[in-house]
This record gives structure tokens, C-alpha cells and sequence, in this order.
């Protein structure tokens, strides 16, 4: 029976592919959306005006906050009885962006309140405006500290992008899902479905660890 | 070329600026000295408005800074600020450090700009050190590249904030060496310092303070000779000493 419900598993595997490839649609969508947004939020939070950094630190708060399950049914299912009627994919989508822009906004808040006020005022001295202070010489040395907590926080999107199989997306975790109905074998199914998400969040892992390596060894040199 | 006139300054509750009444002229090389608290560094960042003032005027180069509506983007472009711990940008070279703020602030082409560089790299005796990043630099010649920034706006004023105090002793030469060429060459220079030396020998005048206020101002010779206030000659004493 076993070996019958692998041979299942082996033919429906397009069908995963399929549903890998919308997990990858619909994070890969939320973490450009998210970064853009994220970087945004990060650097108006760490700057000068008060009535900002409180509005944006209290979104945060609350989204960084609450379940994210939670937040996706807030999207897809109360925000049509304020007239926004949104698909499954663009709700999730809306959903797990926000999501991720919260959280990187913290990232980046943190990545530019570790560079030396110094670096600052030596820029503000030479006559830069705020602007070209952050681009020449505040967000290149902040990069180095917010890198490898970004790239870990792709990984969470990726991961967490599993709950938007909730209102309908049919992503490889829906399709794992629909096709344990199929073939009752929850661990081979649900296995391979462990084993598509690992895919893609491995190469990030690494590639979070290499940096992580990379920014001890330049903090030591510093 | 800078007037205080009345400035107070605080900090919170903390008056660390209390009624400053001073005037530098153009081509002049003063000496702020005084003991740590004093408020001789909050007195100089206040020139490029790195710290602003609640009272009083002071203006700099015809320009009102103590009023918020005066653009200070051109300002800072003629007055060079060194910092007492270098502040040079970690992920630039020796040359990018100094030609940033020409090319982006005065628009300076990058060839020219370059050129310049490595003209005034080469002034303050690292011309062949402009491919090197700052921690791959000692602590006299990192100073010196920062000497060389501001230089390479040709700023009508220098600033030096304690531009020696976090430097080995056999690296101070090197550092005062350049400071004494810029004075002898007519830079208008506000300069906080305890190199007492220093101040003798290139200063125009020595400011002496103490709790926020100019307790004495006189000429190297007079106040080092004859100081007038008891704070005056505590503050010598100690520091002669060494």
C-alpha cells in the first residue's frame, strides 16, 4: 500500500510544483513589496520627526503583534464590508507584504541607530543634506548590520507564507492539503511538502549565515 | 567673520552656555581652553549649528545661524569641522573620504574633485596613502585625512574640536605640524585644545572657560604670564604641571 501511495505522491508531484511556484509568486511578490515599504518605514522611523515614529511604531506594534493568521482573515473577510473586495492571492498578498514590511521596518530602524552619530555629524559638517547623508554614508554602513537579519526575515515570509492556504490560495501547503485526501499517507505528504519549502528557505539560510560571518569579521577589523 | 552676542545655550535644565559674548576675525587663530564641563566644545559646534542655541545671535560669515530658517547646507560647505575622534567614513578610502563633499555638495566633477583630493592629501603629507581605508591608517595620519575633508571645500573658517586628545603622544607633532601650516597661511581657525604649546606659539588669542562662561580672554603671552581670574590660574597650574 505504501509503495502505491508513493507512486501517487511521484504523479501529483506537478500538481506541487504548482503550488510551490504560487508559494514562491506570493512571497517573492510580499518581500520586494515589503522591502521597498519596509526600508521606508525603517528610515522615516529613525528620523527627527516625533508624530512619525509614533504612528509608524504603533502599527508596527500592533501588526508585529498579533497572529498573522489573524491579519490575513482581516484582509480577505472584513475589509470587503468596508467596500475593499479583494481575490485570495491579492489579499494574501496585501497581507503578508504588510506583515513583512513591519518587521523589516524594525531591522532597518535598528541597522541605522547602530551607526555612529559621528558619521552623522561629520556628514552634516561637510554641508550633505539629510538625504545624501543617508545615501552616501548612513545606510551603506547600516547595510552591513541590517543584511543577514533581512535575508533571516525573507525565510520567515516564506515560511509564514503557508498560512495564506487558509482563505483559498492554493499554495504548496494547500496542495498538501488536497492531496492527503487523495493519498492518506500524512507523513510522505506533508514530508514532501516540508521538503519544497526547504528548498527555497535553504539557500537563504546560508546565505544568511555567510553574512552574519562576514559582519563579525568586519566589526573586528573596525 | 563670527560674532556670539548674549548666546545661552542649555541642555535640558543644564545651562551649558551662559551669556557668550565673542567676536573672531577674519585670518584670526583662536585657542578655546578650559577644563572638561566647560563648555568649549558645545561653543564651537554651535558655529556650524551641530548644536543649536535657544538665546542670543550669533552670526558667521554674515549668516544668522541662531535663526531656523537660514539654510545651513551652504554654510557648512565653508566652515571644516575636524572631530576630536576623526569621524572619517569607515567604508570610503582616504581620497573618497575627501572628495565626497566637493563632488556632492559643490558639484564638482569627479576628475577635478579627484585632482583636488590628492593635492591636498599630498599638502597634509598623505599623498600616497589616498587608496588606503581609515583602519588601514594610524591615528595621526586618519586625523590629517580629516583635515584634508574639510580642506578640500577651501572653507573660509577651520574648526579643530580637540583635534589631538585621542592621539598617541608621538603622533601629536604630525597633527599640530599641519594645524600650524593652515595658521600660517591666514585661515580663520577656532581651535578647542589642551596643547598649551600649540596655543603659544600660533594663537592670536587664548579664550579661557569655565561653567559655561568666557571667564578671560587675552593674548598666548598674557593669559600664560599673568592670567586675571583665580579659575584662570587653577586651570594653568594643573595643566602647566604636565
Amino acid at each position: 500500500m505504501w509503495g502505491y501511495y508513493f507512486n501517487e505522491l511521484i504523479h501529483s508531484l506537478p500538481f506541487f510544483l504548482k503550488g510551490l511556484w504560487m508559494t514562491a509568486a506570493v512571497s517573492g511578490l510580499s518581500l520586494i513589496a515589503g522591502t521597498v515599504i519596509g526600508f521606508v518605514l525603517g528610515i522615516l522611523r529613525s528620523g527627527g520627526n516625533k508624530w512619525l515614529k509614533t504612528v509608524i511604531g504603533a502599527w508596527v506594534d500592533l501588526v508585529r503583534g498579533t497572529p498573522f493568521l489573524v491579519q490575513v482573515f482581516i484582509v480577505f473577510f472584513i475589509l470587503p464590508e468596508a467596500g475593499i473586495q479583494l481575490e485570495a492571492f491579492p489579499a494574501a498578498a496585501l497581507a503578508l507584504t504588510n506583515m513583512g514590511a513591519c518587521f523589516i521596518c524594525e531591522i532597518v530602524a535598528g541597522g541605522l541607530s547602530a551607526v555612529p552619530n559621528g558619521q552623522r555629524e561629520a556628514a552634516c559638517a561637510s554641508g550633505l543634506s539629510r538625504i545624501q547623508q543617508l545615501r552616501y554614508i548612513v545606510l551603506p554602513q547600516a547595510m552591513r548590520t541590517i543584511l543577514p537579519p533581512l535575508v533571516g526575515q525573507y525565510v520567515l515570509i516564506i515560511k509564514d507564507s503557508s498560512v495564506v492556504s487558509a482563505i483559498g490560495v492554493v499554495d504548496v501547503t494547500r496542495v498538501g492539503w488536497l492531496t492527503v485526501q487523495r493519498i492518506p499517507e500524512g507523513i510522505m505528504v506533508f514530508g514532501l511538502v516540508g521538503i519544497l519549502y526547504f528548498t527555497i528557505c535553504y539557500p537563504l539560510i546560508q546565505l544568511s549565515i555567510r553574512l552574519e560571518k562576514r559582519m563579525t569579521i568586519v566589526t573586528t577589523r573596525l | 567673520m563670527i560674532e556670539f552676542k548674549s548666546v545661552n545655550k542649555w541642555f535640558g535644565d543644564l545651562h551649558v552656555l551662559k551669556d557668550i559674548n565673542l567676536a573672531v576675525a577674519k585670518g584670526e587663530v583662536v585657542v578655546v581652553c578650559g577644563p572638561s564641563g566647560s563648555g568649549k566644545s558645545t561653543l564651537i559646534r554651535c558655529i556650524n549649528r551641530l548644536e543649536p542655541i535657544q538665546n542670543g545671535e550669533l552670526v558667521v560669515d554674515d549668516m544668522a545661524v541662531h535663526d531656523r530658517k537660514t539654510s545651513m547646507t551652504l554654510l557648512r560647505a565653508e566652515i571644516g569641522f575636524v572631530f576630536q575622534s576623526f569621524n572619517l567614513y569607515p567604508h570610503m578610502t582616504a581620497l573618497e573620504n575627501v572628495t565626497l563633499a566637493p563632488m556632492k555638495v559643490r558639484g564638482m566633477p569627479r576628475g577635478k574633485a579627484r585632482q583636488l583630493g590628492l593635492q591636498i592629501l599630498e599638502r597634509v603629507g598623505l599623498g600616497d596613502r589616498g587608496a588606503s581605508y581609515p583602519e588601514q591608517l594610524s591615528g595621526g595620519q586618519q586625523q590629517r585625512v580629516a583635515i584634508a575633508r574639510g580642506l578640500c571645500m577651501h572653507p573660509k573658517i577651520m574648526l579643530f574640536d580637540e583635534p589631538t586628545s585621542a592621539l598617541d603622544p608621538e603622533m601629536i607633532n604630525e597633527v599640530l605640524d599641519v594645524m600650524r601650516d593652515l595658521a600660517g597661511g591666514g585661515m580663520t581657525m577656532i581651535v578647542v585644545t589642551h596643547e598649551m604649546g600649540f596655543a603659544r606659539e600660533v594663537a592670536n588669542r587664548v579664550v579661557f572657560m569655565d561653567v559655561g562662561q568666557i571667564m578671560e580672554t587675552a593674548s598666548p603671552e598674557a593669559f600664560f604670564t599673568k592670567p586675571q581670574t583665580r579659575r584662570g590660574k587653577a586651570f594653568l597650574s594643573k595643566i602647566l604641571r604636565h
